[in-house]
């Protein structure tokens, strides 16, 4: 998709430019006004405001208020910006404070996060789409159910009267189809599991007559299955849950900046 | 074989519902309730009908008849109308959002409880919101002492106003800050760095604030002087001074509210760095002249051919006058009997240069030459001469064929010089002394005052020329005077013979690694009112 | 916890008439009019007499003079038949569109856009009894016949356009509303006492049903109107005088493919999984002698071509395209090498074409024509496979064979706004779901999943078809076109929940939902049935800034594609 590949280097100019601008502001200004912290702050404290402002537009999606892809656009190389705002505002140095020390470790924090997410949402949905198969996550225990079942009738059924492949199914089978499995090797890629499996199942052939075999295909197929559903389940929670740091300390980083908007002010008295 | 997936089998009646916070705890099999579960996560299921109350005409008491969707059951309602085939209730699941909800709320939960804590506490508080070490001048015992008002030491009320009042009085002292919090347009002004409410609080030790010139605006302490930076308050830099000298439009304000006060501040230059933009000093370009009346050729005593060797044989150079007073920093002013009477002897009788003139004042001069022959006498005994009187009279009958009267000798001694005056010379080189002595005009400017006594001029050294900056010779103990001070070139006392700003520059800049900060020269308070 | 079901009566086919005021006495008028008068009445069964259909189905309009009764381009469901005066139809140039008063249809006010704030937690499928029958009794949606818009200047537009008279008697309107098609022409009335009757489709069908002279009759003016402004909005003819064009009409011969109803066999096969190419009817056959050129008219084809055993798509065509010119120019200027059809063409679904004769094309249309119309010599093409007719330049490499071989096996060209999601850069998040069930009162109206080709996928939305199938059998018009933009909406005032269009719509885009009152519980009716409403994608048609969906998705891949050509796809794919 060349939009996204010039979207982003026009980005990335963009981002460029300004950080190149703002360290010479910063260059030109931070002995020049006597407020300057004062104004380093609340420039960053209104980058942040839009930054939060990306969540209001998705909870808003009946308003025009634009795309909620421009403004995730604007969310990340804002963000990126933010991020050279936040050291311009410390002057390059981490704080004394322990409030500050907190403040500064929550924005770190929650930039880490978004920089995570960011990497997610741009490799994870390449590698979903390559696997294959399509789950709606909230439908994935119901279908892991229906494979279980399956898979379940196939080898322990009343017309399955095959006792090694029920001994297999019981031993090796059941405990894989019985929930989620391989969460972090499925989303470090690795088909380790799988193939060991479809191994064993391979070895079970040598017992098996015609019939038994076409069952012990089927098998594998409800155990590739099963395999892709998992695979699915590992990268879409991936694709969740990092937002589990990135919302919640967002939330925790605006009470502390509230804070110390209101400590700074109360205690210089216009001092600096 | 596939590897895809099953395709998800999705209910015709329904849609994927994501928006909905809670699923049934039977989707997990796959067989979810038509209800579904409330906003609020209670499963809502009863049965698998509501059957309906047929009443045929005529009828009293009616029918229940099953009313299932997928078609009617086999053992129909129960006698009381209720479904026979209840759904067995579930727990229904809330979905990740709404734990992610929950995740935030305990986030936000946690930041307020915690902070409620570490603030509601007046120890803890001081402790975790201070955004740094107080330098050990503003802490510690002894400075808890002097504003014993708090048993703790950090004793931050000592300095803000809001210090020790409480999230309410935080919060009103924010409101009232100055400037306000939302003032932006003074925010991006750029101003003077006015005092502020904490300044009050270090007048009451620092009294007597009296800051820099007098006409320039009153600046912050803590702009310069910034605290909470660990426990050695950090040194001032440059750019606290630059802050004002290197912005035109700040400089303009201040002349501007000051400019009844004094005219001078027009004339305050724009420095950023002292090699760049430090105006070259004023004696270069106001062209200043030692207002000295001693005449002094710097180049002949250096450098003069007739030049004598000193008693002990060295060559006259800078160090012989030029000695460094006790700090190192300046010279000790020359005085005539240290450094020039070993040359300039004042010897008056050509015959006779063991005696010389007094030195210092007309009165003593004329006293000793009207009492010549006393002294003459007194020259006698030290000697222990044979004949004292005698070889007293006969100085004086010489010194008359010399002179003639004694009031010709006078006004010799006074008035000539080496080419003017009443003779052209008094006395010799020959002898014991190495300059000859014309008279006191000859380095001095005499006047013929009130009465018979001559008046002389004192002479005058200026003991440093640029009275601004700070200036140690001891620093410069390892450069040559002439690097500096081209004293070989000079043949009058009114050159001021001060190196240019280039000079220093040469030495004083970033690259050639000598400090160049204003305050190596300058001093921001005037002396009398720095630090207590 | 069980609260009293909401008790409601089953909604019935005519429960809202298209207009509740038409009184007995219009009726009886109507009944002593042509064409009604001539109408065996018995000939009628017994469900929808003439009187209900007259009653029920149509309802009489007046207008003043220069008032606009159907307007260009509008997707209309109803004909009209004027009982008093004249009108006066448009026929050339075209009336510019700030005449014609258009105007966007009513979008949610400010305050319901609002509201949608803090509906969030309402439980699914909610409707108040209140709602449902307010809505019913207005019909707002579906009557916006109230708002009249009249031509400003009226003897300016008479000396500017060519336009032709219309008096008592006449029909107009009917080919749009059975062909679903937008309207060819403007009408308004020429005097001010002018009265007519407006006869919604689902009338009109049942009327020619068992009228057959209303049916010939149809049938004639359908030939002889919709041809002569068909080709005279073709720009292969633009060149032709009055009379040649007169000529071509004479000559010109009509075909029919597939089935009117083609959605329900479509779903059946594709159910069983045998839809194949070869199954479908073939117009033109590749190798063939070109003995005409085929003019589609509605529906869609495929161009195929032999490839190994079977036959490979290489474009579909739809409305408005045509095939074969430029065999027939080819041999048209080289008498001595004939060539003959380079593809196949088959009729996907239903379509309705005009065949050209080859010999009128040599004598009146190809002469016509100047140089740089002319298609490029067919020797130039080194190899057709890489510029199949019809295809815009970079549509083959942007969008693959499997591409286009999915999207017609699944019969996607028929979308005019279909929802295509890149799943390279989907991240799962269902924002769209989410924005899509803010946006109608907390109901998604589309399902994030669909069949997938590659990285592409093609959800279970309504695509707002060209040929909306769905629209067929609705009996009481509950869904029907936005006269704006032809968005199909469907009225749940008026919805009966039947499933016709449930049943119809192959691409599984409608989902029929059980409506609940406040608190949660099923509505029912009195024999305790819950009640059903047909649902699906409206486009956001009431909301500010369109479809919430395409909006809403933060990672720009999801979007509403037209798919009846490539042109769309193969631009997104490229961007």
């Amino acid at each position: 998709m060349k939009r996204f590949r010039r979207q982003l280097l026009l980005g990335v100019f963009a981002l460029i430019a300004a950080t190149f601008a703002a360290l010479w502001a910063h260059r030109r200004f931070h002995h020049a006004l006597p407020d300057y912290a004062f104004l380093t702050g609340w420039v960053l404290f209104v980058a942040m405001f839009v930054l939060t402002f990306f969540n209001a537009r998705k909870k808003l999606p009946f308003l025009p208020l634009g795309k909620a892809e421009t403004w995730l656009q604007i969310h990340i190389y804002l963000g990126f910006f933010t991020v050279v705002l936040f050291l311009i505002h410390l002057n390059f140095r981490l704080p004394p404070g322990w409030f500050e020390i907190t403040l500064a470790w929550l924005f770190a924090l929650v930039s880490a996060s978004g920089v995570v997410g960011l990497f997610f949402s741009r490799t994870l949905p390449r590698r979903l789409a390559t696997r294959g198969g399509e789950a709606i996550f909230e439908k994935i225990p119901a279908l892991r159910h229906a494979l279980k079942t399956a898979a379940e009738n196939l080898a322990l059924g009343a017309d399955a009267q095959s006792p090694f492949i029920a001994e297999f199914y019981t031993r090796r089978l059941a405990p894989f189809f019985v929930g989620p499995k391989n969460l972090w090797l499925h989303f470090f890629e690795s088909r380790r599991p799988l193939n060991a499996l479809i191994a064993e199942l391979d070895d079970l052939r040598r017992f098996a007559n015609d019939a038994e075999r076409e069952k012990i295909e089927k098998l594998a197929a409800l155990v590739r299955q099963k395999d892709g559903l998992d695979y699915h389940r590992s990268l879409q929670l991936a694709l969740k849950l990092w937002l589990f740091v990135h919302i919640p300390l967002t939330y925790g980083l605006i009470i502390f900046t509230l804070l110390h908007i209101v400590l700074v002010f109360g205690f210089s008295g216009g001092a600096r | 074989m596939s590897e895809q997936l099953p395709a998800p089998d999705f209910d015709a009646q329904n849609y994927a519902r994501p928006n909905q916070n809670w699923i049934c705890g039977h989707a997990c099999e796959g067989n979810a309730c038509r209800q579904g579960p409330d906003a609020n996560g209670r499963c809502r299921a009863t049965a698998e009908c509501k059957p309906a109350l047929q009443i045929q005409p005529g009828e009293t008491k009616g029918r229940w008849i099953c009313t299932r969707s997928g078609g009617a059951c086999v053992s129909g309602p129960l006698p009381d109308g209720s479904c026979c085939r209840p759904i067995a209730k579930c727990s229904p699941v809330p979905t990740l959002r709404i734990w992610r909800g929950r995740v935030t709320l305990a986030v936000v939960a946690a930041s307020c409880a915690g902070l409620l804590i570490l603030l509601g506490s007046p120890p803890w508080r001081n402790r975790f919101i201070s955004p740094g070490e107080i330098s050990r001048a503003h802490s510690g015992e002894a400075f808890a002492a002097l504003f014993a008002t708090n048993h703790f030491k950090e004793n931050c009320q000592a300095c803000h106003v809001a210090g020790n009042s409480g999230p309410h009085g935080i919060m009103q002292a924010a409101l009232h800050a100055e400037p306000g919090m939302l003032d932006l347009k003074k925010l991006v002004q750029a101003r003077a760095a006015e005092p502020t409410a904490i300044d009050e609080a270090c007048l009451k030790c620092h009294a007597g604030r009296n800051f820099h010139q007098p006409n320039a605006p009153p600046i912050s302490c803590s702009f310069c002087h910034a605290e909470h930076q660990g426990r050695v308050m950090a040194a001032t830099t440059d750019a606290n001074c630059i802050f004002c000298h290197g912005d035109a439009a700040k400089l303009a304000n201040a002349k501007a509210e000051s400019g009844k006060r004094k005219a001078e501040t027009s004339q305050i230059p724009l420095i950023h760095h002292f090699a760049e933009d430090h105006p070259q000093f004023r004696f270069v370009t106001q062209k200043w002249r030692d207002p000295d009346t001693l005449k002094f050729n710097h180049a002949l005593h250096l450098t003069g051919a007739t030049m004598p060797k000193l008693p002990g044989g060295e060559k006259l150079d800078c160090a012989f006058c030029h000695q460094p007073d006790v700090t190192g920093a300046l010279m000790k002013p020359v005085a005539f009997e240290k450094n020039c009477r070993v040359c300039h002897s004042l010897q008056f009788d050509p015959g006779t240069p063991q005696l010389t003139l007094p030195h210092g004042s007309a009165e003593f001069v004329t006293a000793f030459l009207r009492s010549l022959p006393k002294q003459y006498l007194n020259l006698a005994m030290k000697e222990n001469a044979a004949d004292a009187n005698g070889f007293a009279v006969e100085k004086i009958a010489n010194l008359r064929t010399l002179f003639g009267s004694g009031e010709e000798l006078e006004q010799r001694v006074f008035f000539s010089t080496a080419t003017a005056g009443p003779a052209a010379q008094i006395g010799t080189v020959s002898g014991s002394t190495r300059a000859f002595f014309p008279g006191c005009a000859y380095c001095h400017e005499v006047k013929s005052g009130a009465g018979d006594l001559p008046r002389i001029t004192r002479p005058v050294q200026a003991e440093r020329w640029l009275a601004p900056a700070k200036f140690t010779h001891a620093k410069h103990a390892n450069i040559a005077c002439a690097q500096c001070h081209d004293a070989v070139h000079s043949k009058d006392t009114a050159d001021v013979i001060l190196p240019a700003k280039e000079t220093c520059a040469a030495c004083h800049n970033p690259r050639a690694g000598v400090a160049d900060s204003c305050a190596t020269c300058h001093s921001f308070h005037p002396p009398q009112t720095a630090a207590r | 916890m069980a609260a009293a079901p909401t008790i409601l009566e089953r909604p019935q086919r005519w429960d809202a008439a298209f207009d509740a005021d038409m009184t007995d006495a219009d009726v009886e008028r109507l009944l002593a009019t042509a064409p009604f008068s001539a109408m065996d009445a018995e000939k009628f069964p017994k469900r929808t007499p003439l009187r209900e259909i007259l009653r029920n189905d149509t309802r009489i309009l007046k207008f003043r003079k220069g008032e606009i009764i159907v307007r260009q381009g509008d997707y209309g469901t109803s004909a009209f038949l004027i009982l008093n005066g004249a009108s006066r139809i448009v026929l050339k140039p075209d009336l510019a569109p700030s005449l014609l008063g258009r105007q966007a249809p009513g979008k949610k006010g400010i305050f319901r856009t609002l509201a949608q704030l803090w509906n969030g937690s309402r439980p699914p499928e909610t409707f108040s009894r209140s709602q449902l029958q307010q809505a019913a009794g207005l019909g707002a949606r579906q009557t916006q016949k109230d708002v009249r818009v009249f031509l400003q200047d009226l003897p300016r537009i008479l000396s500017e356009h060519r336009t032709d008279t219309m008096t008592a008697g006449d029909l107009f309107g009917e080919i749009g509303a059975l062909s679903r098609m937008p309207r060819a022409a403007t009408i308004f009335a020429d005097t001010d006492d002018a009265e007519l009757l407006e006869i919604r489709w689902q009338g009109l069908r049942d009327l020619m049903k068992y009228s057959d002279a209303l049916r010939t009759h149809v049938n004639k003016i359908y030939r002889e109107r919709a041809l002569a402004s068909y080709l005279r909005a073709t720009p292969m003819f633009q060149h032709l005088t009055k009379e040649q064009l007169d000529r071509v009409a004479e000559q010109v011969e009509f075909a029919t493919y597939g089935d009117y109803d083609w959605s329900g066999e479509y779903k059946r096969l594709a159910q069983a999984g045998t839809v194949r190419p070869e199954k479908e009817p073939v117009i033109v056959q590749e190798g063939d002698y070109p003995n005409g050129i085929v003019l589609l008219r509605a529906g869609f084809a495929r161009l195929s071509q032999k490839f190994g055993g079977g036959e490979r798509t290489l474009n579909y065509i739809g409305a408005g395209h045509h095939y074969g010119l430029r065999e027939i120019a080819h041999n048209w200027r080289h008498k001595d090498a004939p060539v003959n059809f380079k593809f196949s063409l088959r009729a996907i679904g239903y379509t309705h074409l005009l065949i050209v004769p080859t010999r009128v094309m040599e004598e009146i249309v190809l002469p016509s024509l100047p140089k740089s119309d002319l298609p490029p010599p067919l020797e130039i093409v080194k190899d057709d496979l890489d510029s199949p007719p019809h295809a815009e330049k970079g549509v083959r490499e942007n969008v693959g064979v499997e591409v286009l071989e999915f999207l017609t096996e699944n019969r996607f060209f028929n979308g005019t706004a279909s929802m295509v999601i890149d799943l390279d850069r989907c991240t799962r998040c269902d924002d769209c779901v989410r924005a899509c069930a803010s946006t109608h009162d907390n109901n998604p109206r589309f399902l994030r999943h669909g069949p997938t080709t590659g990285s592409l996928m093609v959800a279970n939305a309504c695509m707002h078809c060209a040929d909306p199938v769905c629209m067929i059998g609705c009996p009481t018009g509950a869904i029907h076109r936005e006269s704006f933009a032809g968005q199909v909406v469907i009225n749940p005032d008026t919805c009966i929940g039947c499933k016709a269009c449930f049943n119809n719509c192959p691409y599984d885009a409608i989902r029929m939902v059980e409506i609940r009152d406040k608190n949660g519980e099923f509505m029912v009716d009195q024999e305790m049935k819950p009640i059903t409403k047909a649902t699906k994608c409206d486009l956001c048609v009431e909301s500010y800034g369109g479809p919430s969906c395409e909006r809403a998705c933060p990672h720009g891949a999801l979007t509403r594609l037209n798919l009846n050509n490539l042109d769309a796809l193969s631009k997104w794919l490229k961007l």
